[in-house]
């Protein structure tokens, strides 16, 4: 009794902040927040009023903009690429990370582990324009990096056999494939940071007490993947799938930096026509929409997750 | 739950063959290439360094990139100090605080965290264009502090949530106060957090584009602006691209090979493992 009493009286203690200790705590963090969303608001009105050129106006409009936007060809190009990067940019890098993060953790020797870690985390810290500078240059299809090696390896053997030499893939220049070629280098680069991320989910006690068990009993390691191991790291499988969704939402540098959105608009996306449809074209009104579609994708994903994220933190 | 059995091991070693390949193998090429002339280059040995060593190029480069690398530099060291300070205070606060507010706030942080940039870019224009900001580097070092106070708020948090409460109890009971304790106990424990989250801000800084590439101006061109200028005016100059893509690569790679444990704790800290 006495005990639980101190246990109230402690917990009064803490919850309490004075009015100007809140204010130190609170203020700035609020002021920036206020901002944000004051941004945010402001982006939707525009997208409702008719903004073209570079002065400013704030005529309701309606959905006219809206409109626009929908019935252009560029903008339903842009929506199947964008899901062409959640799907192709997502699963493959979860599944990937997956069978590493495994194989790490059921046949790793001594310094397996840190090599590899830091082998495929590296590219964590690189910028989308550093690794679209790199990878445009493997992918040029004349002088390129891929296509040099591929012919000096495979032409004097084709050579041999009396075949034709291969002038190797064009990558980045057929507009059938060019979205997959740039998804390659998001794959590539957010690999070690998915695998980080699972191995975490891994390491807890009970886990790891399930699998050894499941051992003894004799179940493959197949099984104890895909039975065992994923059923219980979905918390961290939910949490990887929403952060690559939103990122690979959000790419927009690499196809700035290694395509433009071209051939055409064949690569293009949603995050970067809106630069282009707001900078180049002036067209503010639909740049502002264009802005709020890519926003209300990523709400879907955002906020499972930051429920997810409330109740971790709350609890 | 380690084994020995042999094709366990063989099929680590393959994949540990061909991850080697795929990463090691973009960055060696860039390297060497780097290091070359343009008739070198133009002979497609891409795979065999040079014996001629060009350190030019990276003086070349380095000349046509230093102007933007001291305002990164200078962007991104401010937005990371004042992060710390703004995220510090206030993730101390979503932290401590059960109140219906607090709850609120965390909602609206969450979202804001992962809000894209495209959404506010407009306003951020204006705002930035009509308070004559944009001229000085302070237009770029508001809108990325206003972007990453959030993700500093939920990273420090989520230390500041591991921190032991009986270490601010017994300060309490000697009559200090909550601004008292935050900075004399809970920032000197938290330290390793604010190491990871300065690594993973400055980063985040360092190589942001879309932002930059609307709101610098020439006085303010960032690297990774200037990186994609030179991608795009030197373009059969891949030695001078690769050497400036490497220099641009250095500041975050060298965070990120001698800090690396934090730099990990502030992804995870992230997806919210930490």
């Amino acid at each position: 009794m006495a005990q639980s009493r101190r246990f109230t009286l402690k917990r009064k203690r803490r919850e309490s902040m004075s009015i100007p200790e809140l204010l130190v705590f609170l203020l700035p963090l609020l002021v920036f927040v206020i901002l944000l969303y004051g941004m945010l608001a402001w982006t939707v009105y525009v997208s409702f009023a008719d903004w073209q050129g570079v002065q400013p106006t704030y005529e309701f409009a309606g959905l006219k903009w809206y409109r626009t936007m929908f019935s252009l060809p560029r903008f339903q190009a842009d929506i199947v690429n964008n899901l062409r990067w959640l799907v192709l940019g997502v699963i493959p890098t979860v599944v990937l990370a997956l069978f590493i993060a495994y194989l790490l953790e059921i046949g790793s020797f001594k310094g397996v582990e840190t090599y590899t870690r830091t082998l495929i985390l590296y590219p964590v810290a690189m910028s989308f324009i550093v690794t679209g500078t790199i990878w445009s240059w493997m992918y040029q299809p004349d002088r390129g990096v891929l296509n040099t090696i591929l012919r000096g390896v495979l032409n004097p053997i084709r050579d041999g056999l009396g075949l034709d030499p291969v002038l190797g893939g064009r990558y980045i220049t057929n507009p059938d494939t060019v979205t997959y070629w740039l998804i390659v280098i998001f794959v590539w680069q957010y690999l070690g940071f998915a695998v980080i991320i699972l191995q975490s989910s891994f390491r807890t006690t009970e886990l790891q007490e399930m699998i050894e068990s499941a051992l003894v009993d004799g179940a493959s390691r197949f099984r104890i993947l895909w039975q065992i191991i994923v059923p219980n790291i979905r918390g961290g499988i939910l949490v990887l799938i929403s952060l690559l969704l939103i990122s690979a939402l959000k790419v927009f540098d690499i196809v700035y930096v290694v395509t433009f959105g071209g051939p055409g608009f064949a690569s293009d996306v949603l995050a970067f026509f809106m630069l282009i449809a707001t900078f180049q074209q002036h067209l503010v009104s639909m740049g502002a929409g264009l802005g709020v579609i890519i926003f209300l994708i990523a709400f879907i994903v955002v906020v499972p997750y930051t429920i997810y994220a409330f109740r971790k933190w709350f609890e | 739950m380690k084994s020995k059995s042999r094709t366990l091991t063989i099929l680590v070693l393959v994949t540990l063959a061909f991850l080697t390949v795929a990463y090691v193998l973009p960055v060696y090429v860039v390297f060497v290439t780097s290091l070359k002339t343009p008739a070198e280059i133009s002979a497609r040995q891409y795979l065999i360094p040079s014996t001629n060593l060009q350190i030019e190029n990276f003086r070349t480069s380095f000349d046509l990139i230093l102007p933007s690398l001291l305002n990164s530099a200078i962007i991104g060291f401010s937005v990371t100090l004042l992060c710390l300070l703004v995220g510090g205070l206030g993730g101390y606060y979503l932290s401590r605080s059960r109140s219906t507010f607090a709850r609120v706030l965390f909602i609206l942080v969450g979202i804001a965290v992962y809000l894209p940039y495209q959404v506010i870019l407009i306003p951020l224009v204006q705002i930035v264009a009509a308070t004559g900001l944009a001229l000085t580097h302070w237009g770029l070092i508001l809108s990325y502090l206003i972007l990453n106070v959030p993700l500093a708020s939920v990273l420090l948090g989520t230390f500041f949530l591991a921190v032991p409460r009986e270490l601010e109890e017994a300060a309490e009971v000697d009559g200090a106060s909550k601004i008292q304790i935050f900075f004399r106990v809970v920032i000197p424990v938290a330290l390793p957090a604010y190491a990871s989250t300065a690594i993973i801000i400055f980063t985040q800084v360092w190589n942001e584009f879309l932002l930059a590439l609307t709101l610098a101006t020439p006085r303010t061109t960032t690297i990774q602006i200037k990186l994609a200028e030179i991608k795009g005016s030197f373009v059969a100059h891949y030695e001078l691209q690769m050497a400036a893509a490497l220099i641009t690569l250095i500041v975050p790679l060298v965070f990120f090979l001698a800090l690396g444990q934090y730099f990990i704790r502030g992804i995870l800290a992230g997806a919210l493992k930490g």
